[in-house]
């Protein structure tokens, strides 16, 4: 009798795992025409709720709570959002940590436009396609602009694309995205071959595209400081059941595959963007003199110190050790005057032994891991280093005597110098009186 | 040159004749540290910093030493009379011993 219900119970839990995801659609044709791809949300234990991208009950956060950890807007062609949600709301949200999945296409509206250029993208104008004339899908309709990219252009990041030689060639028909160059936190996950070029396909080219070559990013990603993740997708055919099932052929060459890379590559893409993938932790961090077991209170000038620190990743669910053998550490005051890369143990402990500098001070052991695709792991430890006390310092250097003995020696220079002055003022006196 | 020559022989014929007897044994005992001051700098230039607190506090004894024995020339000279009256020279002399107390117990403090 209990059993069912303990199940039950289990399936809700897991159902909830990874969280409530809002999903925003032009129509509800989308949520038929994309079902792959939210089905393997679903599957994955993500609470889905479909709503139309003007309804006038949207509202993204309730008394102070958001009521979604993610939000996905495929709704290329909206106005404005209806409810309360607005390119503020949006951004407060990924402010706060929420991670957002954008799909715009040819016709992006320009509250999306508005959004890309907050998290640091450009959509091109209205209306314009990417066209390559030389790679271009057999079922293309004479404009060129039914793409297909080969692997090779994905952002060379494992943990967000998956691994890129296992993937077939991907089709994308959709704008072009300009990515912020000088913003080091966006990252493009696609990018168009060199001959391709971002223009509306049935006009005569009279003004330089915006976006030529390998600068004309299809799918661009962004991790902010605080670690939410926000991907936009210059196409939304990227993510549809069409392009996820077709057969790719290039037109020239031999870029061909029974099925298109597409799904492999959204699904991972979506792995990354709602943190399913590269998420790091702080387990614990450790810091002692060698051969001792607890941190002092202080340090020492010169002492020999272990630090250890405990990284994890999020793993399916769970929070497992994280290997890597990059780590580094550094012992820093105001600037680093150690930096050592962590050797890595066993169970993702990182360890390093190293001797403090001969310089006194309030040091801290800085860990600053930061690599693309996985969250920033930043951990700072606090420690004072002390000079050597009173007790501590070398007697009787040899290469001193000679100040010793100046010192002594003006001891006795005034011993002597005292007794003499003395003396003489005796002396002087009696001759006064004389 | 010849005028140099007179100017020294006037300076050292004067010393000899007007200076007391107390100050020149003063500036005996201060020649004295100034060139045990001079050796250990020289020592110092050659040999390196290294043991730099002991150098400092060698040093720097001598260095205090001089200073306090200028002091006691000045407050014991007779010419310095309307300078410090109401300090007669053994108060001099005393305040003298004080703080070469003090400074000694601080420079072996310091000397390590």
């Amino acid at each position: 009798m209990k059993n069912p219900i303990i199940l039950i119970f289990a399936f809700i839990v897991a159902a909830k795992a990874q969280g409530n995801t809002l999903v925003l659609l032009d129509n509800q044709v989308i949520k038929e025409t994309h079902s792959i791809f939210f089905k393997s949300l679903q599957d994955r234990g993500y609470t889905l709720t479909f709503k139309i991208a003007d309804d006038s009950s949207l509202v993204l956060s309730k008394y102070g709570e958001y009521l979604y950890e993610n939000l996905i807007i495929f709704a290329p062609s909206v106005i404005e959002f209806g409810g309360n949600l607005n390119v503020d709301t949006i951004t407060q949200f990924i402010d706060n940590g929420g991670n957002v999945l954008v799909a715009g296409s040819e016709s992006t509206g320009d509250i999306l436009r508005e959004l890309a250029s907050e998290v640091g993208f450009e959509v091109d104008e209205e209306g314009a396609f990417v066209i390559d004339h030389l790679n271009y899908d057999s079922s293309d309709e004479g404009q060129h602009t039914k793409l297909v990219v080969s692997s090779e252009n994905l952002i060379d990041a494992p943990v967000i694309v998956g691994i890129k030689k296992n993937i077939a060639p991907i089709l994308y028909q959709g704008t072009g995205i300009l990515a912020d160059s000088e913003n080091p936190l966006v990252l493009p996950l696609l990018t168009a071959d060199s001959t391709a070029y971002s223009y509306q396909p049935d006009q005569a080219i009279k003004e330089y595209p915006h976006a030529i070559g390998k600068d004309t990013v299809l799918i661009a990603g962004l991790q902010a400081r605080n670690n939410a993740r926000i991907v936009f997708s210059g196409s939304l055919s990227f993510f549809s059941d069409e392009y996820f099932t077709s057969p790719v052929e290039k037109v020239s060459g031999d870029l061909k595959s029974a099925k298109s890379g597409n799904e492999d590559v959204a699904v991972a893409i979506s792995q990354w963007v709602f943190k399913e993938h590269g998420r790091l932790r702080v387990k614990a961090v450790q810091h002692h003199k060698a051969g001792e077991n607890a941190p002092p209170h202080d340090y020492t000038i010169m002492d020999d110190v272990v630090y250890k620190i405990g990284i994890e990743i999020y793993d399916n669910g769970k929070w497992k050790p994280f290997s890597a053998n990059d780590v580094q550490l550094e012992f820093v005051r105001i600037d680093p005057f150690v930096r050592t890369t962590l050797k890595s143990n066993a169970n993702g402990v990182y360890e390093a032994k190293f001797k403090i500098p001969d310089v006194y001070g309030v040091y801290q052991f800085k860990v600053d891991y930061d690599r693309v695709g996985f969250t920033r792991l930043y951990s700072t430890t606090q420690v004072s280093v002390r000079p050597l006390q009173h007790t501590q310092y070398e007697r009787f250097i040899d290469s001193a005597y000679p100040y010793y003995t100046s010192a002594f020696s003006m001891m006795l220079g005034l011993f002597v110098f005292s007794i003499v002055f003395l003396h003489m003022k005796d002396d002087e006196k009696k001759s006064k009186n004389e | 040159m010849a005028q140099i020559n007179a100017v020294l022989s006037k300076f050292y014929n004067d010393y000899m004749s007007k200076t007391s007897k107390k100050l020149k044994v003063i500036d005996a005992y201060l020649f004295y540290i100034l060139l045990t001051g001079i050796i250990q700098f020289a020592y110092c230039v050659l040999v390196g910093t290294f043991p730099f607190n002991s150098f400092l506090s060698g040093f720097i004894s001598t260095v205090s030493c001089f200073v306090l024995g200028v002091c006691l020339r000045l407050q014991v000279n007779p010419e310095n009379k309307n300078q410090f009256h109401g300090i007669s020279p053994e108060r001099g002399f005393a305040d003298f011993i004080f703080a070469h107390a003090i400074l000694h117990l601080v420079v072996m403090n310091f000397i390590g």
